[in-house]
């Protein structure tokens, strides 16, 4: 069977035929013609899958006919009902045809009127679980499959290389090697990789041999290993952001800052208050007091408080200050504010 | 200084219970500073608090006497500079529908076929490293730096020699460029001025030898001369299906060349001599010699170092043949390892693993006594370990038998966990555990190697891109033949083609799943992604895709987008036309024709018959009756006239049938009836 869609299909009408067969050979009245009938009917069944309705009402027909010619047979009805069921599986609504079917049938028991509510009862039920059926097919096909044997052509088999894949056609799943079985009994009993026999050959010593290895440097073998590892390894970037976290270790890129520090290469041995306290810087080349002294201590204050200038260049604008009242010294002590 | 939030949040952390407020603060205080509150709450509770923090630190100073807890400070958090990014990163997940990052620069190169990713993938490789090429050989051209502060990487390599003189310095520069000849004649120069080399030297120089197997290496920034440079295209094509990089070393070790000269002449020979010397003779293919170097050494009391002995498990297969005296000489090394006092690393299992890859029954009980052997030596093992063992315990020959029992310990012991590479054969894991649930059919265990996968960066132990298909396609094939076909198609959307390109194996899968689960009004999506996938070319592909949806008939909606299919299919062959891979069979022709008759598409079906002709094909009986009946529910007398006529051109045996069946049930014009009843009588002797 290729597909299940077709095999599920076909498998109900095959029960119906199974029943309705059977029936006819406990009806010893009318049993040669009716089953080659019947016979005739599930042919053509099989081959015209569409039309189902019109072979139904056939079928129904056949059922009739059978009920009302084996009235005394008590153990056949039960067949006749299964098979009307199975029928009534297929249609939307309770074909009035089968309604007669089951009245019909029913007339043939006892408590007549009970067979006949209950028989109407069964078919509607048939009917709800058809449509259910129906409805939720999806959940159905797995059923289906499971219980399916699956068959793929020759031509698929050879395209797997090596034969890889065997698909298990007696539905036993596989053959046990057994040596192989027992060799993995012990290891099951274990239940874990690690905790087996050891080979005993080394004892577990703490790091210290291990640190003089760590300490020397890495030689050409080990920039080799290293080169192979990442050549093995898939290190393709697959968001921009590992593509810069690339391009960080290759240095490359800026660094994204982590704290309040990045980017203080230069300044990062200097502590803060060479960058505050500049007025040790005054103690030589300025006068200690008058307005030459006062202009640089507003100067240095400044200077404090600007972010943005290294110590370095502090100094040295203190400096060029000192540099320039030197040189305009002569000028200044004529005005009488330079004060020594 | 400490901000200004600072304080306040203190002063709340100390007033209230320690262990409630602590999350009210920030993290960062919370580690830091959690046990020295504690002990600072017993004394400083029921005072005022405005004191500053450096007070309270002098607190705790004088308190500690006190108290008989001891204090561990914790650890600080040192943050990479990688370490922002390494967040962010993680926010972005995979999506799904765009091209790998690698190519979404350029929309117009965006990949969509193996074939594609390839090319697109190694002409980026070749452009960046022609770059490259062109800036160190050049470096007269790139001397403007603007960057500031500078960025040394950017700027040309030195590639070229410029020490001229003998002396030292100048054979450690040729080291350090790997110009192995210019080496070895510096170092000779310097021998026979007289000049003493230093050990540390000598050192580098002989592991430049043996690595290289005293030659000079290829470089990898580019080609030298015009020559080379060819060679070094012969070594990308051939690296393109290989893919192995190691193979491009494969030079045999000759006997007495320089590594041994050299070695021979050193007045003193110590470990890392013989260490190069040996990995060197491992590395090219000289194992023998490598065992009677390592009986050397031994005689003249030396100790070896652990990467000798992993050379040397790694050689033993080639110099014992029998599995147990493999086994035997892999012990001996071992227990003189221990002897002498060196502890073996990861790199030593794992050659011991791979050794008993090639030891075969033996190698089972053993394997798990070395991993267990690993454990109590705390060795952490590696993917590449877990992958020898799974080639230990399933043989590709022994598919279908024994159970799965293993991998699932395995991947028990995995699972959650994050790997870095340790080891090259690390990333050849993923893909043989997937084989091994492919040949068992072991659905579950496939998702767990998935979900493995997916943690931390395993994604890069997959390996290259030809190792991530192999991967991808096994776990597709594994979904297609065990898994629903929602969530096969569900798998399908995801992967493909954003992580990998399906082979046409792959696709043929899709299709089976498709049939089982009768899905095929899905077709023609399918037929779609085949093409783009560049896979139209395979004529088996096509012809189960038309097999299937010619099988049964469906709906009309289906019916319709069938035939388009099948026009679409028509189309490739067509522009095929001037390459011999794809041409016309008998079933694809009648397939695509009675797909066409379905959907009543009759003048394209016309269409086909003739190329049954021009193809030198012969249209089956029942298919020209299809097209019969179809003309007939049309209504189009004339072109059941020409079918007829058509048939005959073919001399089948079904023209008076059909003859007689278009003569009773069409209208027909006399000269048609003429015609027809010709055609019947003509053939019918011939019956």
């Amino acid at each position: 069977v290729r597909g299940n869609h077709s095999q599920s299909d076909i498998v109900p009408r095959c029960q119906v035929e199974n029943y309705d067969v059977k029936g006819k050979e406990v009806s010893p009245v009318a049993a040669k013609s009716g089953k080659e009938n019947l016979l005739h009917l599930l042919r053509a069944m099989k081959v015209d899958v569409t039309s189902k309705r019109r072979l139904k009402n056939e079928k129904v027909k056949q059922s009739l006919s059978q009920s009302q010619s084996t009235p005394a047979l008590k153990s056949t009805i039960s067949m006749f009902q299964k098979a009307s069921e199975e029928a009534s599986a297929k249609t939307h609504s309770v074909d009035p045809e089968l309604l007669a079917a089951a009245s019909a049938a029913a007339a043939t028991l006892p408590n007549r009127v009970n067979a006949e509510s209950e028989l109407l009862k069964q078919l509607r039920q048939h009917e709800a679980i058809t449509e259910a059926h129906k409805k939720g097919d999806v959940n159905n096909l797995g059923v289906i499959i499971a219980d399916m044997k699956v068959g793929r052509n020759s031509s698929r088999q050879n395209a797997w290389p090596a034969n890889q894949i065997r698909f298990d056609d007696d539905g036993r799943g596989y053959s046990h090697d057994r040596g192989i079985a027992a060799e993995l009994d012990s290891v099951r009993r274990k239940r874990n990789l690690f905790t087996g026999r050891r080979l005993n050959i080394f004892s577990f010593t703490t790091d210290e041999d291990k640190l003089d290895a760590t300490f020397a440097r890495p030689t050409l073998w080990d920039a080799d290993f290293a080169n192979q590892l990442s050549s093995s390894a898939n290190q393709m970037p697959r968001n921009a952001f590992e593509e810069m976290i690339q391009w960080t270790k290759e240095g490359k890129l800026w660094q994204y800052p982590i704290d309040n520090e990045a980017g203080l290469e230069e300044e990062a041995s200097v502590p803060f208050h060479e960058h505050v306290f500049l007025d040790k810087h005054l103690e030589e080349g300025f006068p200690r007091q008058g307005p030459v002294r006062h202009f640089m201590e507003l100067v240095v204050t400044g200077l404090s408080r600007n972010p943005y200038l290294t110590v370095q260049e502090k100094k040295q604008h203190i400096f060029w200050f000192r540099d320039y009242f030197n040189q305009k010294q002569d000028v200044l002590k004529e005005a009488e504010v330079y004060l020594n | 200084m400490k901000p200004p939030w600072f304080l306040p949040a203190r002063r709340l952390c100390v007033e209230r219970n320690m262990a409630a407020s602590g999350w009210q603060v920030g993290k960062y205080m919370y580690k830091n500073n959690r046990i020295l509150l504690t002990n600072l709450e017993k004394v400083l509770f029921h005072r005022n608090f405005v004191a500053s923090s450096a007070l309270r630190q002098q607190a705790v100073e004088t308190n500690k006497g006190d108290s008989s807890e001891t204090i561990t400070v914790p650890r600080k958090k040192v943050w990479s500079k990688e370490s922002v990014l390494e967040a962010l990163a993680v926010t972005v997940r995979r999506d799904h529908t765009a091209y790998p990052y690698q190519f979404q620069d350029d929309p117009y190169l965006s990949p969509r076929n193996a074939a594609e990713f390839k090319l697109y993938s190694l002409s980026q490789e070749s452009g960046r490293s022609a770059a490259k090429y062109f800036v160190n050989n050049h470096p007269k051209f790139f001397t403007k730096d603007f960057a500031e502060p500078h960025i040394p990487c950017l700027m040309p390599d030195t590639i070229s020699l410029r020490l001229e003189e003998v002396s030292e310095e100048a054979l450690k520069e040729r080291i350090n460029l790997r110009k192995v000849k210019a080496a070895v004649d510096m170092y000779d120069q310097l021998l026979q001025a007289g000049t003493s080399v230093s050990m540390e030297t000598t050192h580098n120089l002989l592991d430049l030898i043996c690595l290289f197997c005293d030659r000079d290496p290829v470089q990898e920034d580019g080609p030298q001369t015009e020559d080379m440079e060819e060679s070094v295209n012969d070594v990308k094509k051939w690296k393109g299906k290989v893919r192995r990089p190691s193979d491009l070393l494969k030079f045999t070790w000759k006997g007495n060349n320089n590594a041994e000269r050299i070695f021979n002449l050193l007045p003193e020979k110590d470990t890392r001599c013989y260490s190069a010397l040996i990995r060197g003779m491992v590395k090219h293919g000289a194992y023998a010699k490598a065992f009677s170097v390592y009986t050397d050494l031994l005689n003249n009391r030396l100790t070896a170092d652990v990467h000798i002995f992993n050379a040397l498990i790694s050689a033993v297969p080639e110099v014992r043949d029998k599995y147990i005296e493999r086994w035997d000489l892999i012990a001996e090394i071992l227990n003189q390892m221990s002897q002498q006092k060196i502890q073996p690393n990861l790199q030593t299992f794992n050659s011991v693993l791979k050794v008993l890859r090639r030891c075969g029954s033996l190698a089972r009980t053993l394997a798990l006594q070395t991993l267990s052997e690993m454990t109590t030596l705390r060795i952490a093992p590696s993917l590449a370990t877990f992958d020898h063992v799974l080639a230990i315990f399933y043989k590709a020959a022994s598919a279908g038998q024994g159970n799965t029992d293993i991998l699932q310990e395995v991947m028990s012991e995995l699972a959650g966990k994050s790997f870095t590479c340790q080891d090259p054969g690390d990333v050849l894991f993923f893909s043989s555990a997937m084989r091994i649930c492919l040949d068992y059919k072991d659905l579950d265990l496939g998702y767990k190697i998935q979900n493995l996968v997916e943690v931390g960066e395993n994604w890069m132990l997959l390996g290259d891109s030809y190792h991530r298909s192999v991967y991808y396609g096994r776990f597709f094939s594994l979904l297609c033949m065990m898994e629903h076909i929602d969530v096969v198609l569900k798998w399908y959307k995801e992967l493909i083609p954003s992580l990998y390109y399906p082979n046409s194996q792959g696709l043929r899968d899709l299709l089976q799943a498709l049939d089982t689960d009768s899905r095929l009004d899905m077709l023609p999506t399918i037929w779609k992604d085949i093409r783009s996938l560049g896979h139209d070319n395979k004529l088996e592909l096509i012809e189960e895709l038309l097999n299937l949806m010619a099988r049964e008939k469906h709906s009309p909606e289906v019916q319709e987008s069938f035939a388009a299919c099948a026009l679409d299919v028509k189309s490739v062959f067509d522009r095929n036309r001037s390459r011999t891979s794809l041409e016309w069979s008998n079933t694809t022709l009648s397939h695509v024709t009675s797909l066409l008759l379905r959907a009543n598409k009759i003048p394209e079906a016309w269409e086909m018959l003739q190329v049954f002709k021009e193809q030198n094909r012969v249209p089956s009986d029942e298919l020209l009756e299809d097209f019969l009946s179809v003309c007939r529910s049309e209504g189009s007398a004339q072109r059941a006239v020409q079918l007829v006529q058509l048939s005959a051109a073919f001399c089948l045996q079904a023209t008076p049938k059909l003859a007689k069946l278009t003569l009773t049930e069409f209208n027909l014009s006399e000269e048609q009836r003429i015609i027809l009843s010709e055609l019947e009588s003509v053939t019918e002797p011939t019956d």
